[in-house]
């Protein structure tokens, strides 16, 4: 009953918003609309397309042909259904990820189960019980709910509404078994912005450890499935643009080459405007390794037991160092945060985190006015508050991470910081 | 004796050239009194060459000339501009010109690679003429499908559209580097003839002055099987009483000096002066004009008083004295007349509105050609002709959407204006951030965007003074009545102040970014190496203790 009534304000509450007069202001914000979600630019691009002309031949649109021609029909058919559709999406995903948490958890248990026996005497008390378990799937739809980053991306009425159904399903698909909707869910939020390819490491873990049978097969499996799905979506968008794949320049180029510097409070746009132009394509490749590539397979191989953590952090971190970053990505991580919320005891850097969090939040907007409409600021300003959000976020998962091993070690060896009777430190070595 | 002999043989070797060539060249002035306190002059230059004979003519300039035949052009117009003519108070000039330098040209059907030639062809004539059009790149070049149209001869079953290319560059300012060479081409120079008037130093010192070089084909016969080639080069200029501190003007005045006769190569050299206005403010021609002529066109009555000159009149010196001096001419308003700003607050989002006005009593068509740089890129979903987002008024449109750094945005509209009244086309624009070393110096100048092209065919010749399209000096204008005048006009340009990046952060930039990457890798990198294991930490030292401890660890 408690859930249903937070649905239904959650609901009303950005309907109620993109009614306002504050709609256009928020839509055109650069901290919730990029280049490539931004709701002017799809209409730019489905008027282009109704009239005749190519929207991949100029610079105004970044979308994938599925979403061109999936807007063009809802527009053309029925535009009053627009809020109510964003606002439903919200809930959908805020449903899923409901169900997500509900399969996480009782994933959790079961291995808790596996291991009680290796866990040190005194740390007994650190085991999960069911109340606390309980609790989690209602803490991760509070939080989506709730949370002002995700209000404000639905309101905006971005695509990233969109994308965080679509990664939400295919978390869920995974926690739950169903490979094929995983993959052709996840080959979906590829399709739109690259990024969640990173994300078919965990599912394949995840799927492998909730179908239990020969774990190699199904990693082949899943990638197999994976592939074909994408692979059949990028000729789907070839078709739907008669047969010619110049969009890939203007939708998977545009998110790798970063030609466009508009800020958002992501890292790329200031360091690529003042860069020597003849570094160029080493920053971007450096860049784009590091978002991409660079931390699946460390953090897989030190993480292999636990895949929903491995799928947070990976989240989080294609949210802060991808091209374009929006406040919906971070509320939709966010939201994945409450299903650690035993390791949050073992964090040290919630406050400074949580802190930095909210005066980013509130200094940006108020730095960015200064700057383009006040002309009293400069850019270093917006800049200096988008680094200290993207450190904030740095932060707060780095110490998610630190907790988790805190937690490993603690069960394994109890929770006494003592060698041979001397005070000693816990630290890496 | 020799000396005479000399002259003979010149002579004759001279008759024989123009026998064989035919090259003719002439030289006009047009002087108007513009309303309120301005004075409009327009020279105009014209050579012609009889046939395709390139490569002997004597008059025509040789550069020009081989531009010409090497890179295929088959028309070409370039001007360069300082000032916006004002249409609304000074009517129409005899050619119109955006401010700052303006190139178009019509390529031949032969020609494979239009854009590699236009290339090489703005490159050529910035250094013929000094000015920067190698700056002209594919990244502002456009191809007009509507607005504009070849004045001279051309094929008839090509798509001549796809051979035109035209560019504007705004920022251009025009002084006495492009004068001189220019002045070069003529066949006297600027020692005989019109051309020995123009003193830069005067001529610059004008509301308006826009230098031009207008080159094209005629039609020798009927069926148009042999061309001559038009060349014509004009200055226009617009003075302003208040400046020259007088109102009664003389050439002593406007150019420093009297004319000293024509130049000996032109066959015609004359001088109209529009006395059409003398009814309502009168002044006094000296001398006395050699004839007055009346021209009836388009339903206008005008008065052109004509000074015939040779290359042996003495010095003249034409100037008008006005009899009351607090008297002054009322502006009236041409058919159409237009005006176009730029809306918006702060630098993230703006629009650009061009409002036209029709003040004549029946629809008028025109062809709206609104060119914005890459770097403004315009939304068509935003386009609003009188609020309205489809309008009716609007019969055809074509869009060529732009790409950062590689194509302008190009938009052409055909509306169809209501009689007496105000049609305001309305586009949107959001503001782009471009790299550090793509900033002009001075970046807090602003950047400028061109003019708009508007393209009418009026249907009343009030306040029209250009000539007609098969007519090639000025007195083809009189009575030359037709159905409609076709007219190509410029809008005023409009400035925008694009936000910046610190320019001094190159190195702090590089070096933060990289510190936020690296406390994301550092700790990473010890989640995924290390362990965490327990290590005694003992007591703690003392200080005294710890600098002991590092003078040991140093001997040793």
């Amino acid at each position: 009953m408690a859930v249903m009534l937070k649905y239904i304000i959650a609901g009303l509450v950005r309907y109620w918003l993109i009614h306002t007069e504050y709609w256009q202001t928020i839509a055109n914000r650069v901290e919730i609309a990029t280049p490539l979600n931004s709701w002017k630019r799809l209409i730019e691009g489905v008027y282009l397309y109704d009239h005749g002309i190519n929207p991949y031949e100029g610079d105004s649109f970044h979308e994938s042909p599925i979403m061109l021609i999936f807007f063009h029909f809802l527009l053309k058919y029925a535009p009053f259904v627009l809020p109510v559709l964003f606002t439903l999406v919200d809930m959908l995903t805020a449903y899923f990820l409901y169900k997500t948490s509900k399969a996480f958890v009782q994933i959790l248990q079961s291995n808790q189960e596996k291991t009680k026996k290796t866990i040190a005497e005194d740390s007994k008390a650190l085991l999960l019980d069911d109340t606390h378990l309980n609790e989690v799937p209602e803490y991760v739809l509070s939080v989506y709910l709730f949370n002002p980053y995700s209000v404000l991306n639905c309101v905006g009425m971005t695509t990233t509404v969109i994308h965080n159904l679509l990664v939400a399903v295919s978390l869920w698909g995974a926690a739950s078994g169903h490979r094929l909707l995983a993959c052709s869910f996840i080959a979906l939020a590829t399709h739109q912005a690259l990024y969640p390819i990173t994300l078919i490491v965990p599912i394949s873990i995840l799927l492998a450890d909730v179908n239990k049978g020969c774990n190699k097969c199904s990693y082949i499996r899943t990638l197999l499935v994976f592939v074909v799905c994408w692979g059949f979506l990028i000729f789907i968008s070839a078709y739907i643009m008669d047969g010619s794949y110049s969009y890939v320049y203007n939708t998977y180029g545009f998110i790798l080459n970063v030609p466009d510097l508009k800020p958002n409070i992501g890292l790329f746009w200031y360091f690529f405007t003042e860069m020597f132009e003849h570094f160029r394509l080493l920053f971007v490749c450096a860049f784009q390794i590091n978002a991409l590539i660079l931390y699946v397979v460390p953090l897989t191989l030190r993480f292999k037991k636990e895949p929903v953590l491995l799928a947070t952090v990976l989240i989080a971190l294609s949210t802060i160092f991808r091209s374009y970053p929006c406040i919906g990505d971070v509320g939709f991580y966010l939201a994945l945060l409450p299903m650690w919320k035993h390791l949050f005891t073992f964090m040290q850097q919630k406050f400074i985190a949580g802190c930095a969090f909210i005066i980013t939040s509130a200094l940006g907007p108020t730095v960015w006015h200064l700057w383009i409409y006040s002309g009293s600021a400069n850019a270093n300003f917006f800049f200096g508050v988008t680094l200290s959000f993207a450190t904030a976020q740095i932060f707060l998962i780095t110490d998610l991470m630190f907790a988790y091993l805190k937690r490993e070690f603690t069960l394994k060896h109890g929770s006494s910081r003592q060698v041979d009777g001397k005070p000693a430190k816990l630290v890496l070595r | 004796m020799k000396k005479t002999f000399f002259f003979c043989i010149y002579l004759f070797l001279s008759i024989n050239i123009l026998c064989v060539t035919g090259d003719v060249f002439k030289e006009e002035i047009f002087i108007k009194p513009l309303p309120p306190m301005h004075l409009y002059v327009n020279f105009q230059f014209i050579t012609q060459i009889i046939g395709d004979a390139f490569e002997h003519s004597h008059l025509a300039p040789r550069s020009l000339r081989e531009i010409m035949s090497h890179y295929q052009v088959e028309e070409l117009h370039l001007t360069l501009t300082e000032g916006q003519w004002r249409h609304k108070q000074w009517g129409y000039p005899v050619l119109d010109a955006a401010p700052g330098a303006e190139l178009y040209a019509w390529f031949s059907p032969n020609v494979s690679n239009v854009d590699e030639q236009w290339k090489k062809l703005s490159s050529t004539l910035s250094g013929l003429f000094c000015a920067s059009l190698n700056f002209i790149d594919n990244h502002n070049t456009i191809s007009p499908q509507m607005a504009l149209w070849p004045l001279g001869a051309m094929y008839t079953n090509v798509n001549s559209t796809s051979y035109l290319r035209y560019a504007s560059l705004p920022r251009e300012i025009v002084c006495t580097e492009n004068l001189t060479p220019w002045k070069k081409l003529l066949p006297c120079e600027s020692s005989h003839g019109f051309a020995a008037l123009l003193n830069s130093r005067l001529i610059h010192n004008t509301n308006y002055h826009s230098i031009g070089v207008h080159v094209r084909k005629t039609c020798q016969n009927e069926d148009c099987t042999d061309h001559n080639l038009e060349i014509k080069q004009t200055v226009s200029l617009v003075y302003d009483f208040k400046i020259i501190n007088s109102v009664n003007w003389s050439f002593k005045l406007l150019f420093g000096q009297g004319l000293f006769g024509a130049c000996p190569m032109s066959t015609s050299s004359k001088i109209y002066v529009d006395i059409t206005s003398n009814s309502t403010v009168p002044f006094k021609l000296t001398p006395l004009p050699h004839n007055i002529a009346r021209s009836s066109r388009g339903g206008s009555e005008t008065i052109f008083a004509i000074y015939d000159i040779n290359h042996d009149t003495p010095m003249i010196n034409i100037g008008a004295k006005y009899g009351i001096d607090n008297k002054f001419l009322l502006p009236v308003s041409p058919p159409l007349h237009f005006n176009r700003y730029v809306l918006g607050y702060g630098k993230e989002f703006g629009g650009i509105v061009t409002e036209i006005t029709n003040t004549y009593w029946a629809p008028i068509d025109i062809v709206l050609l609104e060119n914005a740089p890459w770097w403004l890129p315009i939304q068509l979903s935003t386009l609003r002709v009188n609020g309205e987002a489809e309008s009716n008024l609007v019969m055809k449109q074509y869009y060529s959407p732009g790409r950062s750094r590689q194509r302008p945005y190009h938009l052409e509209l055909l509306i169809r204006l209501p009689p007496k009244s105000t049609t305001t086309v309305t586009i949107d624009f959001e503001f782009v951030f471009l790299k550090w070393q793509e900033y002009p110096p001075d970046a807090n100048h602003g950047f400028y965007i061109g003019s708009a092209i508007i393209s009418a065919n009026l249907p009343t010749a009030k306040n029209y003074t250009s000539l007609p399209i098969d007519g090639v000096t000025f007195d083809s204008v009189f009575n030359a009545s037709k159905p409609w005048y076709s007219a190509v006009f410029r809008t005023n340009g409009a400035m925008v102040s694009l936000p910046t990046p610190d320019f001094s952060m190159p190195y702090n930039v590089i070096c933060l970014a990289c510190t936020v990457v690296a406390l994301a890798f550092g700790p990473l990198h010890n989640i995924c190496t290390k362990e965490l294991v327990l290590k005694p930490t003992g007591s703690p030292l003392s200080l005294r203790q710890k600098v002991i401890n590092f003078f040991k660890k140093k001997k040793d």
